[in-house]
């Protein structure tokens, strides 16, 4: 399925986060155009043919199976046509050396997602509003 | 500076020589003296004796009684110088011919008026010495200018008296002048082997002659003592004096004690150099002694110290069949064992570091799963029942919601539960960033902080802090106590209507004590060894709410500066918590 005019690229393993997120994004009337990747190997597919629309930003998880979050980082990060895309670690570990490696490798953020729901709605939404809206990428 | 027996044995030996060369040249020299005196002694004494003997043994009292005997002479006396004359002359004048120049004889009646006389040598008008009657006197010696001259006089007495009463006869006297001249002195001197003096004088005093000149006579001591005097002529003399039988008179000699003492300095003066000589031989001898016997020790110690800085391939050379030899075998034997033990514990260790590299690296992926996880569900859990609450308000009765609020509380308590447990974990595996630390200013930094959250608070909350002296440690980790502490504080003082929260220090050794006291809820001192446990919550969480995690935080950081913490505190009479710290070096 490729979508058109995809501005948010969700890179989520757990179905719950994914809906979560989702939620979170559709109260702010943000996730019309989201899609979803359930590991590392799909979002890598994502941007594999190079006809797929550039997202606005990607949210990552770190923890993903096949292909590891840091991995997709490094690859998207270390390609040309990619590079310039916001990408935001949106994940629930918060180890040091995770931050370290996810800031080294070039993330744009790193998101701690809280237990809390409420914190957690507002940090995904506050995400996408920013870089939906308030964020100019080069053209 | 070390003491070390290769500098200290030879100074030893060198000190022991030169103490026994300076007893040595000691008693040597005291021994040459004493027996130079003995031998000075001696030949004083024996001088001495000889001059009394020549003195006692003068020619001239043996004329002189013979004459008071001679039958012309007597006759003459007798008759008070009526006649005999010629006779009388002939008999004196047979006597006189040798000493005609220096002596006289005279023949006087017994008021002392001059009946006849030979030879030249006059003094006086008058009987110099009492006369003896059966051998003659001698008088005391004389002196007139720079003449010296003595008496000697024997009377003959008549037997039959005058018409006055007067005895009839008369004396005898022969008038003798002492020559004085430097032959006689020098050949006096030079019987004695040259460096006596001898003297003539009165026992009585002045005068006396070296038989030169005429000198001062030795002091009363000198002539009173039958022993050996020391007394000054110029320089020290010893002297020895003694009476001439008989006569009045008295000889001494002397001999300067430069010249007694001249045989001993003449002893050190040899035997300094062969004693410095010595002394020179043994310390030489002891130094190279001594190297010889520590050379093999210095190589042993300074493989010692080489294996003691770690390098284990030290040996020392075993070239010697003897103990030396054998400390070195042992030593290495000693160093080879060591190094075995020290791979032995390498390989050991390194097995221990690889296993605990393992554990730490579970343990890593335990607390990430945990983090990652845990939370995943937890946060499924939360969201869900949010949402039932949110999108299904209308379906649900109040005792439901009630249930989904309760889900909501533990989840968020379950979300905190892991935070502080991940935090608590974090601080065993992170390194300390060490450095000063301005403890008063980083405690007003968290006072300020507990304030702002504070805010709403019922009852009014000071927080006092006294000057406190800087720490060395990690300025977070630090942070995180202090903060971790006030937080405590204010917690349990929420109850207080005017709570009171004090920072201060003391010290202790090179270590700070700081404390946090307040005068909230306090806690059982039974329990206070809990206070500091993973968990451990002295009050219910109804009571005061929390996750039991600070304090154990506080002590793993404080232990981790190599402090303490320590809490003392009562039920309801405040708490206060201790902790030390390494001090900043100046």
């Amino acid at each position: 399925m490729q979508p058109k005019g995809v501005e948010i690229l969700l890179v989520e393993d757990n179905a719950n986060d994914a809906e979560l997120t989702l939620r979170a994004l559709k109260q702010r009337n943000l996730a019309n155009q989201v899609f979803l990747c359930h590991d590392g190997a799909e979002a890598m597919e994502f941007f594999a043919d190079g006809a797929s629309p550039v997202p606005k930003v990607v949210l990552l998880d770190l923890k993903l199976p096949k292909v590891d979050g840091l991995e997709v980082l490094r690859r998207l990060k270390n390609d040309n046509r990619t590079k310039t895309i916001p990408i935001v670690v949106l994940t629930s570990s918060r180890e040091e050396p995770d931050i370290e490696r996810a800031y080294a490798l070039g993330a744009n953020s790193y998101i701690v997602k809280p237990v809390d729901f409420d914190a957690f709605a507002r940090a995904v939404s506050d995400v996408g509003l920013y870089w939906l809206l308030l964020n100019h990428p080069p053209q | 500076m070390m003491r070390s027996i290769q500098r200290t044995f030879p100074l030893f030996v060198t000190a022991l020589l030169l103490a026994v060369a300076i007893v040595q040249l000691t008693i040597g020299y005291g021994e040459v003296r004493q027996a130079s005196r003995s031998v000075t002694d001696t030949r004083l004494r024996f001088v001495d004796s000889v001059l009394v003997d020549l003195f006692q043994s003068g020619q001239q009292r043996g004329r002189v009684t013979a004459l008071a005997k001679d039958s012309d002479v007597v006759a003459f006396l007798r008759s008070g110088g009526q006649r005999g004359r010629e006779q009388a002359l002939a008999a004196l004048r047979r006597i006189t011919l040798d000493t005609a120049s220096n002596a006289r004889l005279e023949l006087r009646d017994f008021s002392g008026r001059l009946l006849l006389s030979t030879g030249r040598f006059a003094f006086g008008d008058s009987v110099l010495v009492s006369p003896g009657t059966d051998s003659a006197r001698f008088g005391p010696l004389q002196r007139r200018d720079t003449v010296l001259f003595f008496g000697v006089a024997a009377a003959t007495i008549g037997t039959e008296r005058s018409a006055s009463g007067e005895r009839s006869g008369g004396i005898v006297q022969q008038v003798a002048r002492l020559q004085l001249n430097e032959r006689t002195r020098r050949f006096l001197t030079g019987l004695s082997g040259g460096d006596m003096a001898f003297l003539f004088g009165n026992a009585a005093g002045d005068p006396w002659t070296d038989f030169a000149s005429i000198v001062s006579a030795p002091p009363a001591n000198v002539r009173n003592s039958p022993r050996p005097t020391r007394y000054e002529r110029g320089e020290a003399q010893r002297a020895i004096a003694m009476a001439v039988p008989g006569t009045p008179w008295m000889v001494a000699t002397e001999v300067p004690t430069r010249l007694i003492v001249a045989p001993a300095q003449a002893y050190l003066l040899t035997m300094a150099p062969f004693a410095a000589l010595i002394v020179i031989i043994g310390t030489l001898a002891a130094w190279w002694g001594s190297r010889r016997l520590t050379a093999p020790l210095v190589g042993v110690t300074q493989a010692a110290e080489a294996i003691a800085t770690g390098d284990l391939t030290q040996r020392v050379p075993v070239g010697r069949d003897d103990e030396l030899g054998k400390l070195a075998r042992s030593f290495n034997t000693m160093a080879e064992q060591v190094s075995r033990s020290h791979h032995h514990l390498e390989a050991q260790v390194a097995q221990r570091t690889k296993a605990l590299e393992g554990t730490n690296a579970e343990l890593e992926s335990f607390s990430y799963s945990v983090s990652h996880d845990l939370r995943a569900p937890l946060r499924a859990i939360h969201g869900f029942a949010r949402i039932l609450l949110e999108d299904h308000h209308a379906q649900l009765d109040p005792e439901a919601q009630r249930l989904l609020g309760v889900i909501d509380q533990n989840t968020r308590r379950m979300g905190q539960l892991i935070d502080d447990l991940l935090a608590f974990s974090r601080l065993g595996r992170t390194d300390l960033a060490t450095g000063p630390v301005d403890m008063k200013e980083l405690t007003q930094l968290v006072a300020d902080e507990v304030q702002r959250t504070e805010a709403g608070r019922n009852g009014s909350l000071e927080i006092r802090i006294d000057p406190l002296p800087a720490a060395r440690g990690d300025r977070g980790l630090l942070r995180q106590v202090m903060s971790n502490l006030l937080l405590n504080a204010a917690k349990f003082t929420r109850d207080r209507p005017s709570a009171k929260i004090e920072v201060g220090s003391q010290a202790d050794g090179g270590q700070t004590v700081y404390y946090v006291k307040d005068n909230g809820a306090g806690f059982d001192a039974r329990y206070a060894d809990k206070l500091f446990g993973v968990f451990q919550r002295l009050h219910s969480t109804e009571q005061f709410d929390g996750t039991g995690v600070g304090l154990a935080i506080v002590k793993r950081i404080v232990q981790r500066h190599g402090g303490r913490v320590w809490a003392e505190g009562a039920v309801n009479q405040g708490a206060t918590f201790y902790f030390t710290l390494p001090g900043e070096e100046r």
